[in-house]
């Protein structure tokens, strides 16, 4: 309803609006219903990352915040400092790739903004910025993420002051089993897609090499390995309400791999890589993931979740890089096709270069909004294709 | 020897030259199987798989194939199979006449009309060049069971881009005919062999070509192998682990084409045999 009334504020979405509707509902039905094609490259891959990373850059606001979404119906949402956490890792990268000091002076904006969100006790709030200061795990541990990243990049002592204090936080608030639930977990329960706050502890320990924060990750990971069945299914994500997407299926997928890879954890690496397998047959044999999974990866909702794939794209493509396996690449190189086309050339800046919620736009996931943690996952599957396909192309000269 | 073909199209070059060959060595087919030639199931498949733009451009490389200019066929491996009295025979239609081999167009092979024919004919063995994915009932009529040729080396290189795959894998190239069953390409290996005629190779397609044309010689003596009982299939090992390959992208290609140094993308349609 609340989104509904932003068109009362804006009648001059409506014809936007209508047309992506009639746009998808023409495309999904008599072109394209997955958006898979292996067929050939229909966007080169460089000129796709340009366009999310300056969706990105349009949405950073004045003070430094990314909005979540933008909206068809009420345009951009507040800002998110969950996202705009671990969107400054994304903007370095491509800083770095493209030697663009734009998005390295995001990347400050958006660390900078982070930096004024602190809570005494060394959290982040949950949810929009909307100035309620109730503290969130999983806010606190993406949050991290961008700040181990902005001291790397910057080495100012006030961001690695707030990732240590970031880090106690999300140690104190640990239960004995290694979950987090109570205060501060959302709807008060463990969910193993918190593998992403492991993951995070895991890089402040790099950095840091406190081994209060190591272990704090490690007791994590161990929790989340255990709920993970030996079908792959990423049980545990427990959240009430919701069916459970793709996007929470990756979350834990991801979270788990590249805490492994930072811990050094075989296991771990060998239970995403058992997941992550299921997920490319998957893809491979239907041509497409479907938006929800039921247990043991049964049959959901068949709409796509973008983000979900570009999560799973991030996921094969690392994975490719750690085990030489050519499928995960292969079936990375096709999901990135598939979500190139995805992008839009046209149309005004909310929408222009955005990663939907779903496809078809209606989809049960994020439906009628362009999403900026889509535009992350994609960009960081983007860049990944890149530097792997030139790492590749090396090998074979020097061979 | 009752031998029967089963063809993805009448118009299937590989299908027609199987079942020539087998008539021009003594073993006039009994009988063969074919889907049509406008299939509708395939072609809505397709078009729910790729879309429209790219099932017509299938459906247009099929409709139109391109031909090789010197000897009038796709496969120009095949052309010396394909000729009779001087003229090249395009259809399955025209082989069932000059070599006096039954046809039977269906849409679906595993019809239960499709294995009523098929009993019809009592084959020993029933050679697989295309069409559906075949399921038990077929499977079990002919005594021997259904070959098929695969374009790599079994059981390291199973599914979709085998010579690509096998490449890019370090697995040399080669062909392998085996027994078919309800897996892919998982069945009794029957005859295995190395291919190294690459002289002069030029393209995926090219070498495609030249593999499909060997791979048909080794169907030939299998088939002959299983009359004088001197083949027999022998189960794959490591069938536990995940050999399964999928088509295989573009960029991909281009790296297996630089290993074989030749031309790299196939186009839509072009693979498909």
């Amino acid at each position: 309803m609340v989104e509904a009334a932003g068109l009362m504020k804006g009648p001059h979405r409506i014809f936007p609006l209508l047309f992506r509707i009639s746009a998808d509902a023409m495309r999904s039905r008599f072109d394209q219903r997955t958006l898979y094609s292996y067929t050939s490259t229909i966007r080169p891959t460089e000129e796709a990352l340009g366009l999310v990373i300056d969706w990105i850059l349009r949405a950073q606001q004045p003070d430094g915040g990314v909005p979540a979404y933008y909206s068809l119906m009420r345009g951009y949402s507040e800002s998110y400092p969950e996202v705009t956490g671990y969107i400054v890792p994304t903007l370095y990268d491509f800083a770095h790739a493209t030697s663009d000091s734009d998005a390295a002076h995001a990347a400050e904006r958006a660390t900078n903004w982070l930096l004024s969100l602190r809570m005494s006790s060394g959290a982040f709030p949950a949810g929009l910025h909307t100035g309620e200061e109730q503290p969130s795990v999983f806010n606190t541990g993406q949050i991290l993420q961008g700040l181990v990243r902005g001291y790397m990049e910057t080495h100012r002592a006030e961001i690695l002051e707030a990732a240590d204090a970031a880090g106690d936080w999300l140690a104190s608030a640990q239960s004995p089993d290694g979950s987090w639930s109570g205060l501060g977990a959302y709807q008060g329960a463990a969910h193993t897609y918190y593998s992403m706050v492991a993951w995070s502890l895991a890089l402040l320990a790099s950095e840091t090499k406190a081994t209060r924060h190591r272990s704090t990750a490690e007791r994590n990971l161990d929790w989340v390995l255990k709920q993970i069945e030996p079908s792959g299914w990423t049980g545990g994500i427990n959240l009430k309400g919701y069916p459970t997407f793709l996007h929470f299926i990756a979350y834990v997928i991801q979270g788990v791999l590249e805490c492994g890879i930072a811990l050094h954890r075989e296991d771990a690496i060998v239970a995403a890589s058992r997941s992550a397998w299921v997920l490319l047959r998957k893809f491979e044999v239907h041509k497409a993931l479907l938006g929800t999974y039921e247990a043991e990866f049964k049959r959901g909702m068949s709409f796509v979740c973008l983000t979900g794939n570009a999560q799973m794209s991030c996921v094969w493509l690392r994975l490719y890089e750690a085990t030489g396996e050519l499928r995960y690449l292969n079936g990375a190189l096709k999901m990135n096709e598939l979500l190139k086309q995805s992008l839009r050339t046209r149309g005004n800046r909310g929408a222009l270069g955005g990663v939907a919620g779903s496809y078809p736009i209606w989809g049960a996931y994020q439906p009628l909004r362009y999403i900026s943690w889509g535009c992350k996952f994609l960009a960081d599957a983007l860049m990944l294709e890149l530097r792997l396909k030139r790492a590749f192309e090396a090998r074979a000269c020097a061979s | 020897m009752r031998v029967v073909v089963l063809c993805s199209s009448p118009y299937s070059e590989t299908g027609c030259a199987m079942a020539a060959r087998l008539a021009q060595t003594g073993r006039v087919p009994v009988g063969a199987i074919s889907l049509p030639a406008f299939d509708r199931t395939t072609l809505l498949r397709k078009f729910a798989q790729w879309g429209g733009r790219d099932s017509a451009r299938f459906a247009w490389s099929k409709l139109a194939p391109r031909r090789n200019k010197t000897t009038g066929v796709r496969n120009p491996y095949l052309g010396d199979a394909l000729q009779h009295s001087g003229k090249t025979l395009r259809s399955l239609q025209e082989i069932g006449r000059t070599y006096g081999v039954p046809i039977m167009i269906s849409a679906n092979q595993n019809s239960s009309l499709a294995i009523e024919r098929l009993r019809q004919w009592s084959p020993d063995v029933v050679v697989f060049t295309g069409g559906n994915i075949l399921r038990k009932p077929l499977l079990a009529v002919p005594r021997f069971g259904v070959i098929n040729s695969h374009l790599g080396l079994l059981p390291e290189i199973r599914g979709m881009s085998s010579p690509e795959w096998s490449l890019l894998e370090g697995v040399p190239l080669g062909v392998t005919i085996h027994l078919m069953d309800a897996g892919i390409d998982t069945g009794g290996t029957l005859l295995k062999r190395e291919f190294r005629e690459l002289d002069g190779c030029d393209s995926f397609i090219d070498l495609r070509n030249r593999m499909i044309a060997f791979g048909m010689e080794m169907v030939l003596e299998t088939v002959a192998g299983l009359e004088a009982g001197t083949i027999a299939p022998h189960p794959q090992a490591d069938q536990e682990k995940d050999h399964q390959f999928f088509v295989m992208h573009d960029w991909l290609k281009s790296q297996a084409a630089v290993r074989l140094g030749v031309r790299p993308v196939l186009s839509v349609g072009e693979a498909s045999e």
